[in-house]
Parts: C-alpha cells; sequence; structure tokens
C-alpha cells in the first residue's frame, strides 16, 4: 500500500500518538474526535506502572509479572520503551524527561507520594527523597491548593527510599485576575506567561522560602510559555517545583497543545466536535465511519482505522442501567463482563467494570474469541480490556505503546 | 462521667424526635434530646422529601389525609426555609384505571384535601415532560420539605427555649426503680465518654429502633417493623411540581423535586435490621421502569444518588407482616405504664414527616396527663428561628445569594454553590462534625460531582480552620468518599458511571489517594 488514508477516532493520548506515529511513517491520517482527549485532564506526567498492587520502582521489569489478560502482557516492554522514547521525542520544548525505566516520586495535591515515569521538568524538583526541605507555597484565591494538606501529609509519609522529608505551608495573597477571590489555575497559567505578573507571583513567594528550601507551587506555572517556571525559579531564587492539580490541569494542556499542534502542523487533517454515528463494512473489512454533524452526516472511507475514543470516562463504552456494557461506535465484542460488575467496597479491590474493553491480538485488532473482528481495525488507549488504569497508574503508558503498535503495524504493511 | 438531668428526656433526634423536644421545651420543661448519630441521620435523613397535600391518602387512609392536609400548611408556615411550595398533580397514566379518580375526588372531598381538576393541556403546561398520554390531571398542595433543615430548624427553636440537643449520644442503657424510669445512659460517640441523664419522664421516639430502647426499660416486645424503601435522586428536576401517579398507594408512583434533583420513590418491603438497608439493583430498575411511565426518557436520565429508608411502623396484628403498607400510618403512642408498669416513658412512633408536629404535639398533651399538668402545645403558632420571615425556600435561593458575594467569596462546591463562608461558619458551629455533618446542613457533595471537585477543597478549608488536624482531615476526606459510595454504587449506569470514572481519575490517579499516610485509627464520625 503506498500512502494509506488512516481514520483515528479520538484525540487522548492513544488518538495524538498513533496520528503522529502514522504521519511520521507517510500515512495520511484524519483524526475525528468528539471533543478533547483526557489528557488536559490528567497531570501531564506520563505514567508507565505505579502500582501492582505494590509500589513499582522499575516499572518495565514489572510488565511481564501482570496477570495475563492485562493489556501490558500483549504490549510488551520493548514497546513500551519504544513509545515513550518516541513521545520524548515528539513532544517538544523539552516537556517530558525523564526514562521508561525507572519510576520518580512527585507529590499530589493532597500530598501524597506518587510515582510516574515521565514528568515535566518544571515538576521533577519535587523528587520525594529522604531528607529533601519542601515549603508548599500557593496563592489564598486559588482554591484547588491547599498547602497545609500537601505539607501536613508529604511530612508524616514514609518515603518510597525509607527516609522521611521536611515539608512546611505558607500562602499568600495575590488573585489570578485583580480582585478576583476566586481565581482558577487556567487564570494564573495565563497571568503567569505574563513577565509582569511574574515579577508579582515571584516577589510575593520569595520571602516565604527559607535557605535550603525547594518550593512546591500548584501546576499552574505557564501555559503557552514553557520557559515560565524556569523564568520564575531564577526570580525567587530557589529551586522550584510544581504539583498538578485536579482538572482543568495545565501541565496536562500543555502536553495536550503540543501534541494537537504538532499534528496541525504536519497537515493531519483535524476534525473536532464530530462524533462517529456509524459506519460501514464488507465482511471483515471497515469501510468507512460516519460522522454526525451539525445537521448532516459525513462519511469518511479509509483504509485502516484506530479505535481510540477511550473508555467510560470519554463515553466510548457504556453501560445502561440493566448492567449491559457496550461499544458504543462499533458495537465491538467486549470481554471482563462477569457480574458482579460493581461493587459496594468504595476502598476494596478495584471495581470490575471498568476492566472491561476490548481484547486485542498483537498487533491491536480487536478480537472475538479468536478471530479478528475487522482485519483493519486497531484498538488502542482506554478501550482495551484488562487494565485498572487508574489504580496501577498504567494509563499512559498503555496508550501510549498500544497506539505505537497499532500505527507501525498499519505502516508495516498488514492494514 | 458527665452527670445531667432535665425534666424530659426525648430519644431520638429524627423528625418525631425534635418534634417533642420543641414541643415540651416550647410548654416549659427543661428538655435534653440524645440522638446516636447526627441529628436527621436516621428515616428523617433517608425519606421521600415530600410534604404531602394528603392526596395520597384520601382513598385508602382518609384520617391521614386529612392530618397532612392540615399540617401541610402549618410545617410551610412554620419551617417557611425548609418548604419549597412545589405544587403537586395527581395524574392517570395510560396504565392506569379511570375508575380510581373517580374514587380519588370522592375521598378528596370527604377527606378536606385541596384537589382541583385540571384541563391536560394545562396539566402539560405545568409539567411539559408528562406523558402525553395521560387520561386526566389533578393538582394539589403537594410540596417538597428539606429533613435535615426542618429538624435542624426545630432543634435550634428548642434550643432558644432552653433545651439541650446532644448529638453522637447513643442510649445504652436506662435505669428504672419503683417502676419508673429514673436515668437515661449514653455513650458520647465522638469521645468516649459515658453520660448519666437523670430523667423526669423520657420519650422514645427512636423510630425504627424505638422497640430496642423500650427493651431497655424493661418493656418488652414492642414490634417496630422496618419497611424499607428506596428512594434514587435524578441530576435535575424533570418536574418542577411533585408528579404522583393517580392510584391506589404503590411503588415507584412519586416523583419529587427537591433542591436541584427530582427524587423518585419508593419502595416497601420488610427489613430485618434497620441498620443495614439493601438497594437492590431490581428494585432500582423498578422505579427507572416508573419514572418513564410518568416521564418519558426517565430510564435514561441520569441518576445520581440512591439511599434507602425504614418506615417505623408499629406491628398490626390484623395484616401481614411481610406487607407494611398496608398498616396504619397513624401514629401510635404506647403508654408503658399500661402496657408494661414503668411510669414516667412514652414511646411514639409509626406517622410521617409531614405530620411530625401533630405527633409530638399528642404524646407531649398524653405526657401533660400523665403529669396531672395541663399545659397548651404553641408549636403551630411560631415559626422556627431563620423562618420568621415566612419566605418559603426557592431553588433559585442559592444563585440570588451567590450573585451578591461572589466577588467577596470561593464557591467550593459549584454543583451546589456552596461557599466557603457557608463551610466555616457550620463547621464553626460543629468543629468535631464529619464531612457528611455538614453535607446535611449545606449539601455539600450531593450534586452531579458526588463530591469530586469539592471534597478535596473542603478537606483543605477544615484544616487550615484548626479545629482538626492533618490526620482527622485525611481520615475525614476518606471517609466522606467512602460514603458517598454507599449511596453511587446501586445507581451506577450511564452518564453517572461515566462522572465516576473521572472522579476516579481525579481521586486515584491525579491525587493517588489509596496511598496518603493511614492514620492509626480509622475515623468513623
Ligand atoms: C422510604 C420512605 C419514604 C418516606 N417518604 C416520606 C415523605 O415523602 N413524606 C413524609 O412526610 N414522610 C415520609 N416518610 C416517613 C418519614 O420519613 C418518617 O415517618 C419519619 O422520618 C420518621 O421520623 P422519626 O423521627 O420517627 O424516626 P427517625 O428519623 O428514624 O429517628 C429516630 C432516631 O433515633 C435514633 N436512635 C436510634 N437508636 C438510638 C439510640 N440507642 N440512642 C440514641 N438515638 C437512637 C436514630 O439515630 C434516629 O435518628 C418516608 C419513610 C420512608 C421509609
Ligand atoms: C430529601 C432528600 C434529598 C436528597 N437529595 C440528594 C441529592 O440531591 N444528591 C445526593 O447525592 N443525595 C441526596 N440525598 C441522599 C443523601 O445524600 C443521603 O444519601 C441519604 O440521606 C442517606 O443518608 P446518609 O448519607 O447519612 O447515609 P449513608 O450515605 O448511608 O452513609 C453516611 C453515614 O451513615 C452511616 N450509615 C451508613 N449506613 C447506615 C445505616 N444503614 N444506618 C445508620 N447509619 C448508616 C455511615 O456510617 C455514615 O456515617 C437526598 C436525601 C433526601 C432525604
Amino acid at each position: 500500500m503506498s500512502t494509506p488514508h488512516v481514520v483515528v477516532i479520538g484525540s487522548g493520548l492513544a488518538g495524538l500518538t498513533a496520528a503522529h506515529r502514522l504521519m511520521a511513517g507517510g500515512a495520511r491520517v484524519t483524526l475525528v474526535t468528539k471533543g478533547l482527549g483526557g489528557l488536559q485532564l490528567s497531570q501531564g506526567t506520563i505514567d508507565v506502572l505505579g502500582y501492582a498492587p505494590g509500589r513499582v520502582e522499575r516499572p518495565l521489569e514489572s510488565l511481564a509479572s501482570l496477570p495475563a489478560e492485562h493489556p501490558y502482557r500483549t504490549i510488551g516492554a520493548e514497546a513500551v520503551a519504544t513509545a515513550l522514547g518516541y513521545l520524548t521525542d515528539v513532544v517538544v520544548d523539552d516537556l517530558l524527561a525523564g526514562e521508561a525505566a525507572q519510576n520518580v516520586w512527585l507529590p499530589t495535591a493532597v500530598g501524597a507520594v506518587r510515582p510516574t515515569a515521565l514528568a515535566q521538568p518544571s515538576m521533577l524538583g519535587g523528587q520525594c527523597v529522604r531528607g529533601a526541605r519542601f515549603v508548599i507555597v500557593g496563592p489564598k484565591q486559588l482554591k484547588d491548593f491547599h498547602p497545609a494538606l500537601i505539607a501536613g501529609n508529604l511530612a508524616r509519609t514514609d518515603l518510597p527510599d525509607g527516609g522521611r522529608l521536611d515539608a512546611r505551608p505558607a500562602s499568600f495573597d495575590l488573585p489570578g485576575r485583580d480582585h478576583e477571590v476566586d481565581s482558577s489555575g487556567l487564570t494564573y497559567a495565563r497571568a503567569l506567561d505574563d513577565p509582569a505578573f511574574r515579577a508579582r507571583f515571584a516577589a510575593a513567594v520569595k520571602p516565604l522560602v527559607e535557605p535550603g528550601e525547594s518550593v512546591g507551587l500548584p501546576g499552574i506555572l505557564g501555559l503557552k510559555d514553557r520557559n515560565a517556571w524556569r523564568a520564575l525559579q531564577d526570580l525567587i531564587g530557589h529551586p522550584i517545583f510544581e504539583i498538578p492539580l485536579p482538572p482543568p490541569s495545565v501541565p496536562g494542556m500543555r502536553l495536550n497543545e503540543t501534541l494537537t499542534n504538532g499534528l496541525k502542523a504536519a497537515r493531519a487533517r483535524f476534525i473536532l466536535g464530530s462524533k462517529v454515528v456509524g459506519f460501514a463494512a464488507d465482511g471483515d473489512v471497515l469501510r468507512s465511519v460516519t460522522l454526525g454533524e451539525a445537521g448532516r452526516q459525513v462519511v469518511i472511507a479509509a483504509d485502516a482505522f484506530v479505535l481510540a475514543a477511550g473508555g467510560f470516562e470519554s463515553g466510548a463504552l457504556d453501560m445502561d442501567s440493566y448492567g449491559v456494557v457496550t461499544d458504543t461506535i462499533f458495537g465491538l465484542p467486549l470481554v471482563g463482563l462477569d457480574a458482579p460488575l460493581i461493587h459496594g467496597d468504595y476502598w476494596g479491590a478495584a471495581q470490575p467494570v471498568f476492566a472491561a474493553g476490548v481484547a486485542v491480538d498483537s498487533s491491536m485488532r480487536v478480537l472475538d474469541g479468536d478471530r479478528v473482528v475487522y482485519a483493519n481495525l486497531r484498538a488502542a488507549g482506554g478501550v482495551l480490556a484488562g487494565a485498572q488504569r487508574w489504580q496501577e497508574l498504567s494509563g499512559d503508558g498503555i496508550a501510549a505503546a498500544s497506539a505505537v503498535i497499532a500505527a507501525d503495524s498499519i505502516l508495516g504493511g498488514r492494514a | 462521667m458527665r452527670r445531667l438531668s432535665a425534666d424530659v428526656v426525648v430519644i431520638g433526634g429524627g423528625a418525631t424526635g425534635a418534634g417533642v423536644v420543641r414541643d415540651v421545651a416550647m410548654r416549659g420543661y427543661s428538655a435534653i434530646l440524645v440522638d446516636r448519630a447526627d441529628l436527621a441521620q436516621g428515616t428523617t435523613g433517608r425519606y421521600h422529601g415530600l410534604l404531602h397535600s394528603g392526596g395520597r391518602y384520601v382513598v385508602s387512609d382518609p384520617r391521614s389525609a386529612t392530618e397532612c392536609a392540615e399540617e401541610n400548611a402549618i410545617v410551610t408556615r412554620i419551617h417557611a426555609d425548609a418548604v419549597e411550595r412545589t405544587g403537586g398533580l395527581f395524574v392517570v397514566t395510560p396504565a392506569d384505571d379511570l375508575e380510581f379518580s373517580d374514587r380519588f375526588l370522592r375521598g378528596a372531598i370527604d377527606t378536606k384535601v385541596p384537589v382541583e381538576e385540571i384541563s391536560l393541556a394545562e396539566a402539560f403546561k405545568r409539567e411539559p415532560r408528562l406523558n402525553p398520554g395521560i387520561q386526566r390531571a389533578f393538582a394539589v398542595q403537594d410540596g417538597s420539605v428539606d429533613g435535615w433543615q426542618m429538624v435542624w430548624g426545630a432543634a435550634n427553636s428548642a434550643k432558644n427555649y432552653g433545651a439541650q440537643i446532644l448529638t453522637y449520644h447513643e442510649v445504652v442503657k436506662i435505669d428504672t426503680a419503683d417502676g419508673a424510669v429514673k436515668a437515661v445512659h449514653c455513650v458520647d460517640r465522638k469521645t468516649g465518654e459515658d453520660v448519666a441523664i437523670e430523667a423526669g419522664f423520657v420519650i422514645n421516639a427512636a423510630g425504627a429502633w424505638s422497640g430496642r430502647i423500650a427493651a431497655m426499660a424493661d418493656c418488652p416486645d414492642v414490634e417496630v417493623v422496618p419497611g424499607r424503601g428506596i428512594m434514587i435522586a435524578m441530576n435535575h428536576r424533570l418536574v418542577n411540581h411533585v408528579v404522583n401517579r393517580c392510584v391506589y398507594p404503590a411503588d415507584g408512583d412519586i416523583i419529587v423535586p427537591v433542591h436541584t434533583v427530582c427524587i423518585i420513590g419508593t419502595t416497601d418491603v420488610k427489613a430485618d435490621d434497620p441498620d443495614h438497608l439493601s438497594i437492590p439493583r431490581d428494585e432500582v430498575q423498578k422505579m427507572l421502569d416508573d419514572g418513564d411511565l410518568l416521564v418519558p426518557g426517565f430510564r435514561e436520565a441520569r441518576a445520581v444518588h440512591a439511599w434507602a429508608g425504614a418506615r417505623p411502623l408499629v406491628k398490626d396484628a390484623r395484616v401481614s407482616a411481610t406487607d407494611t403498607r398496608h398498616m396504619s400510618r397513624g401514629m401510635s403512642v404506647l403508654d408503658h405504664a399500661e402496657r408494661d408498669g414503668v411510669k414516667g416513658l412514652l414511646t411514639i412512633t409509626g406517622g410521617k414527616l409531614t405530620t411530625y408536629r401533630l405527633m409530638a404535639e399528642h404524646v407531649v398533651d398524653q405526657m401533660c396527663e400523665q403529669l396531672g399538668d395541663p399545659r397548651p402545645c404553641r408549636t403551630a403558632d411560631e415559626a422556627v428561628p431563620k423562618s420568621e420571615s415566612g419566605a418559603n425556600y426557592l431553588v433559585t435561593h442559592r444563585l440570588g445569594e451567590r450573585e451578591h458575594d461572589r466577588l467577596d467569596d470561593q464557591v467550593l462546591c459549584e454543583c451546589e454553590l456552596m461557599t466557603k463562608k457557608m463551610f466555616v461558619e457550620a463547621l464553626d458551629e460543629q468543629p468535631r462534625g464529619s464531612f457528611d455533618d455538614l453535607r446535611r446542613q449545606l449539601r455539600l457533595g450531593m450534586g452531579p460531582c458526588q463530591g469530586g471537585f469539592c471534597s478535596m477543597r473542603a478537606t483543605g478549608v477544615a484544616l487550615e480552620t484548626g479545629h482538626i488536624d492533618i490526620d482527622r482531615a485525611t481520615e475525614l476526606l476518606r471517609l466522606f468518599l467512602k460514603n458517598r459510595w454507599i449511596g453511587l454504587w446501586p445507581i451506577l449506569h450511564g452518564e453517572q458511571l461515566r462522572q465516576t470514572a473521572l472522579d476516579n481519575w481525579m481521586f486515584h490517579s491525579t491525587l493517588n489517594i489509596d496511598h496518603l499516610p493511614e492514620s492509626t485509627q480509622e475515623v468513623a464520625l
């Protein structure tokens, strides 16, 4: 096949990675998506595996010990390493640092210590290691960042290296916009792109820091200006680091923007705001998808398709009141549906429903038992069955690696 | 051990107990109310939210119908801030027999329940989502009432008359001597302290648990059959009036708009233990299907929360014990002097939240009679604190308030428009309160995101007030999420499952709450 046309459905990490990889490999790509994906809601790091279920230090080495039905068992460590290397390359502006093989431990906005493989350089100063000295500082007008909660929990945590760290809280008064008492993280991020606001912000933080301390700040340090945090660090005169907030997440938006802009620059066709409402197939070959657009339907034919539309959170999978779980796009056969799908113990075992999804072969083609459903349809990301992504902290690695495999196998002519 | 004494000890802080303590305090007795949990955390916090017009009972229970109609007017006045005057409709759906609606009209006239037949066109004008196949419609004066607000209103009124309200005080023992009640022993569950209250008189208003209380005073065999009913709150007000099916009282036949949601209910199944009420999936499905008959599309709408309550019905040998709906819903007062030879103890159960004030009046009248000390009841004459203006609740209240203070205060819960100031004030009043205690007063975490965004903020703010330390703050957050799950998992499907996936991403992934330091002691309250 000379220049295959590939439709990628979904613009989360899986869809964006697949689209990049396909474009780079010479395919023509149409990316269709109902909305922006989960990337801009998530914390802006790339996890591979954090818990299995015990703490994971070296994620690539732990993949082989996961249960047989786990997507990583099909994906394999090599593909994960390739995918993370690829992401570090395509995500420009040095937005990601670290390595797939080794987790780092960073603070969360409630003061838990969280593992991840790749993080933004603006976060790496927050590594939770023995003897670290942190002051956690935030503006009072930001309601999603509570320094006392973060510092209080960090200071009483037994760290992965067996030690403890010092953390204390501090806060200051500075609205993200004049006279606001309730400024969002995004408002601050936009303001911090501006050197004048940065100077005011730094002037408020600086007197709160004692010698030897690193400064933990909310993950709001600039949106467009990827060096805003470095400039701020220079002004404050102490090492600083970002702690990601709940959505909308500024670090997540940075990642999302970088990947999306890269695709647009490479002239991928990007159809945002359209939902796939139908499809046509001939036997085991998928011919086209139909998009529902305002007042009309658009049919897009392609040589190959990547289903990267996510799981329950995006609406790609649905469970109705009768407990029937469906793939809302292609009606694909699903696995992991043994009842009970949900149980009443919040802090107990993971809820089975969230591991439901499609089973795939080694090139990410969707399976019905042993049979490939459509020879030219591949699935990637949240729709793959077998993972408890938020418990394992495995969602990003699965998405990126399955996307790379899907793209490569299409490019390899197996479409 | 702490020692207290009072003329009257009231056991149970649901609607009934709160009504009783207010009544005795207004009649000039010193009074103490004890509840093992927060106020209105028993059946009163697990009910349907309907301030009955009486319409539901005009055929099945005429006496209750008349009482409801009278009390509806009183409660609307004295608890203005807890009652929304939504108005109600009774509709004959395509599945219902028209014949019943004639009996309904006749019954309404006989019981003096205000009912007006309206045209179908008028019914659709009032409730555009109604099933287009309805055959007949009647307007009634149903309202909706926030049980927590109502009970706190009554309790605060009682406090103004000198009563003490002791929450999280569980009654564990009752002393009797010489054939009379002498003292009530409690454990303060927040501190573990023993509390002994010397009592002149005890009124047992422990609802579905009142048999256990009576037994503590050597009055055996008070059989209160818990009739379990489930309710489901939907994400929006799919209706703005209470919508009843015009049928003989059955399951899933009422939708009540309460605050930002509307609630479908209910079922009625005999339960063994009022502390362990299940919410079976098949009943959930039945509620959704029943809702669909009144409002097509109901089934696909988003359900946000479910709960179950236990009707405290005193067993009546005339009906089968498994069919609790057909027992008397009327109130019953047990005189333990006459029944068991124990003086100074009355048990009051049954009834409805709507008639709570009347129940209190009856039992306190009886107490006065036994004490030979007739004092008149004044509870219908005076509004409770914060209801003096007589302005009823409107669903748009908070929107109006935020319009005024949006530049001065942070909104911690966008779903329910709860501000930081509201939260801090409630916490100052109840510094040892759990987030559930505060939720019942503030609606924290009760909107579409079910705590997804506000609970972390609430934890941070609570810590910053200095009332609690990091350990308790973290444990309260855990407890809050765990308790919200009780009412979420039975209804998880469709859009709320989707929301839950987002909440899970935030809590378990972004915040990694599962790996926060563990407390040495689990915080349960
Ligand atoms: C499913 C359902 C729906 C309903 N819907 C409506 C409606 O829409 N409108 C309406 O008017 N009525 C309705 N009702 C009826 C109404 O809710 C109840 O009649 C009313 O709430 C009962 O109040 P109560 O104070 O008697 O009981 P409860 O509210 O149960 O109060 C009893 C209290 O006793 C306390 N207690 C128990 N043991 C102890 C102890 N050892 N020490 C101290 N305290 C103790 C409990 O903690 C509890 O707070 C409904 C009932 C149910 C079950
Ligand atoms: C009129 C009305 C309107 C409502 N509207 C909404 C709404 O808009 N949104 C919403 O989310 N919810 C709504 N609810 C439901 C409400 O949030 C609670 O789920 C419900 O009142 C149950 O009470 P709870 O939360 O105290 O109990 P639970 O959710 O059951 O648990 C919380 C507390 O109760 C204890 N507990 C648990 N089970 C029991 C038991 N069986 N007996 C005794 N204690 C127990 C726990 O230990 C904990 O302390 C509404 C309820 C009512 C009555």
